[in-house]
């Protein structure tokens, strides 16, 4: 019951709010509330979790090993968190600004649900099946605006991703003709008997299709695409909330379910997020538009997560988790900053601006402390000197922007409405208050680690 | 469009009402037997689709009204559907059990069973098929809205 119930009131509530035109602003409130809901059901079913354990259920109660299961573990849980939590920030930023389409706030409750129901699934095709909900709603949430640009954007957008979950479904079919089920479990523990090159293979392929998802380095090129042309709360969406199914998916899959072909595979991983990490940095410096620095500066951020997968253990698994989290936290400010003219908003970007970089006291600081450890801890410098590099290169690009946005732009265009101003500040302090107190966040990665090396659960 | 010769024109009328039949054939005969709400939802779309081709936009719209409420249509299929999968949640049950349980006797009507499994498949019907009309309507307005009609 608690484990269905962010579920079936983002689902219910994305039902409800669809005949209606999302444009008027009680609609908008409505929509919000409706995901304050959710976020607290959720959070709620966090705190079973945590104390007491992973929370599971099987579909139509069938016998468990033939019934579809949906499970809440630590790892689900702070993915989910995470997600509801930066698309209820950019649907109630958009409500504030003024929606201008009718389907934005049903569009971005059935979002809520696809990705609750891949955080929160403990089966390979029902995770499909959510995946393809929120790619679904995506690809409508991209053409926001209605615009060339963002129909381009979309078109881009969609292709890509289309072509993702293709090699994806590919993936989920050949992992059921190697092991014989789709249950997570089964799956983990079956996998081992089977060939270790087909298993190499299968991984290869979903390897892939997250990495399209999220953008990892060699599969980057559609990311500044989109991310410049696309509506900027939407692309705080498919970049905060959406690709948050590529960091989840690289773990789940790699160190849950295939942790053998992921420790075969760990050096490879690493020069892949290694290059990453450079080329996003210095792709990002040369002059473009913000929303195409930010693109190109979560290719870099997204090589970070994948070298902390790479080094794997707890350590790297927790720094994993913990750098997703931050990430998108940063990325939505970022984003959400570009949108607005006018006081406050350059505070906002600048606090975001230092978290990306890992400048103390924010939240980005820990995120680079926990590379730096899990680097440290397995004796690998060069990687170091990247985390070094990397921050540094970050701070010189967004600070470009920064100056040419907000210190040298003439301040003709009229200020955006003061209550996005307000929730984007707010957001931005919250980056710092995490840097301040982080044991909460630390603890909650360390958690969703465990769910991974911890065996079965 | 040369879709639109006397030939096709009749035919597609004529086979119309028994693409529907069909389709709700489909439907009603998967608990039992091999159909279900997907595969019903499709061919009955796929009646309308040729409706589409033959007479195109404008006067299929004029022919049958009601299917400017498709949206509508596909809106109650997923409400439906999702109250079918979750209802049992509030007396208890895990999500999705499906009444009667397996062993209890399922009250017939013919062919059709009185079980919620059909309830859920009907909701999937409507869904695709409510889908499936929507889109042509959307894709007719582009194409009427530019003088195109055939």
């Amino acid at each position: 019951m608690l484990l269905l119930l962010p579920l079936a009131i983002t689902w219910f509530g994305a039902v409800a709010l669809a005949p209606f035109d999302g444009r008027r602003r009680a609609v908008g409130v409505v929509a919000v509330g409706v995901m304050v809901a959710a976020f607290v059901a959720l959070v709620r079913l966090g705190i079973t979790v945590w104390t007491s354990g992973p929370v599971e259920m099987v579909a139509g109660d069938w016998p468990a090993g033939i019934g579809i299961r949906l499970r809440a573990d630590g790892l689900g849980i702070a993915f989910a968190l995470i997600s509801l939590g930066v698309l209820l920030a950019a649907l109630a930023y958009e409500v504030l600004g003024g929606v201008h389409e009718r389907s934005l706030p049903s569009l971005v409750l059935f979002m809520s649900t696809g990705l609750t129901g891949v955080f929160l699934t403990a089966d390979i095709f029902n995770f499909y099946v959510f995946f393809e909900i929120a790619m679904t709603a995506s690809f409508v949430l991209a053409t926001y605006g209605k615009q060339v640009g963002h129909l381009r954007a979309a078109l881009t957008f969609m292709v890509v991703n289309l072509l993702g979950s293709v090699v994806f479904l590919a993936g989920v079919a050949s992992l059921y003709h190697v092991t014989g089920t789709l249950d997570m479990d089964g799956v983990a523990e079956r996998v081992n008997g089977a060939p270790t090159a087909s298993v190499l293979l299968i991984a290869v392929l979903i390897f892939v299709a997250f990495g399209l998802k999220l953008g990892l380095f060699p599969f980057h090129s559609w990311v500044p695409l989109v991310y410049r042309d696309t509506w900027p709360a939407v692309a705080a969406m498919l970049s905060a909330a959406l690709a948050n199914i590529g960091s989840y998916g690289l773990l789940r899959f790699g160190a849950g379910l295939m942790p053998r072909e992921l420790s075969l595979t760990a050096s490879g991983l690493i020069v892949i997020g290694s290059l990453g990490i450079l080329y996003g940095a210095i792709q990002a410096v040369s002059p473009r538009t913000a929303g195409e620095v930010i693109a190109w500066s979560s290719i870099g951020q997204v090589g970070y997560i994948l070298v902390a997968l790479g080094i794997g253990g707890p350590v790297g698994l927790t720094a994993a988790v913990l750098y997703s989290i931050i990430n998108s936290l940063n990325k939505l400010v970022l984003f959400l900053a570009v949108g607005l003219r006018g006081w406050l908003v350059g505070a906002a970007f600048a606090l975001a601006a230092f978290s990306v970089a890992g400048v103390p006291p924010s939240a980005g600081f820990f995120g680079k402390v926990a590379i730096f450890r899990a680097g440290a801890d397995a004796d690998r410098v060069p990687l170091l000197v990247l985390v070094v590099v990397g921050g540094a290169l970050s701070l010189i690009y967004l600070f470009r922007i920064y100056q040419r946005d907000y210190w040298a732009r003439n301040h003709a265009a009229p200020p955006s409405p003061l209550g996005a101003r307000v929730l984007v500040l707010v957001l931005a302090c919250g980056i710092v208050f995490i840097g301040l107190w982080p044991e909460p966040l630390l603890a909650l990665s360390a958690n969703a680690a465990a769910a991974l090396t911890g065996g079965g659960s | 469009m040369s879709m639109s010769t006397i030939l096709t024109r009749t035919i597609t009328r004529l086979i119309f009402l028994p693409t529907l039949v069909t389709a709700v054939a489909v439907l009603v005969k998967g608990y039992a037997g091999a159909g279900d709400g997907f595969s019903a939802g499709v061919i009955a779309g796929t009646g309308v689709v040729i409706q589409f081709l033959a007479f195109g936009p404008r006067e299929l719209v004029a022919r049958y009204p009601s299917l400017r409420r498709a949206p509508l249509l596909a809106w109650s299929g997923l409400l439906l559907g999702l109250v079918t999968a979750f209802a049992p949640v509030i007396w208890g049950d895990p999500i999705m059990t499906l009444y009667p349980r397996p062993g209890e006797d399922v009250p017939h009507l013919g062919l059709l069973a009185f079980h919620t499994a059909v309830l859920f498949d009907a909701a999937v019907f409507l869904l695709v098929f409510g889908f499936i009309v929507s889109v042509l309507g959307t894709i007719g307005n582009r194409y009427g809205s530019e003088g195109a009609d055939s």
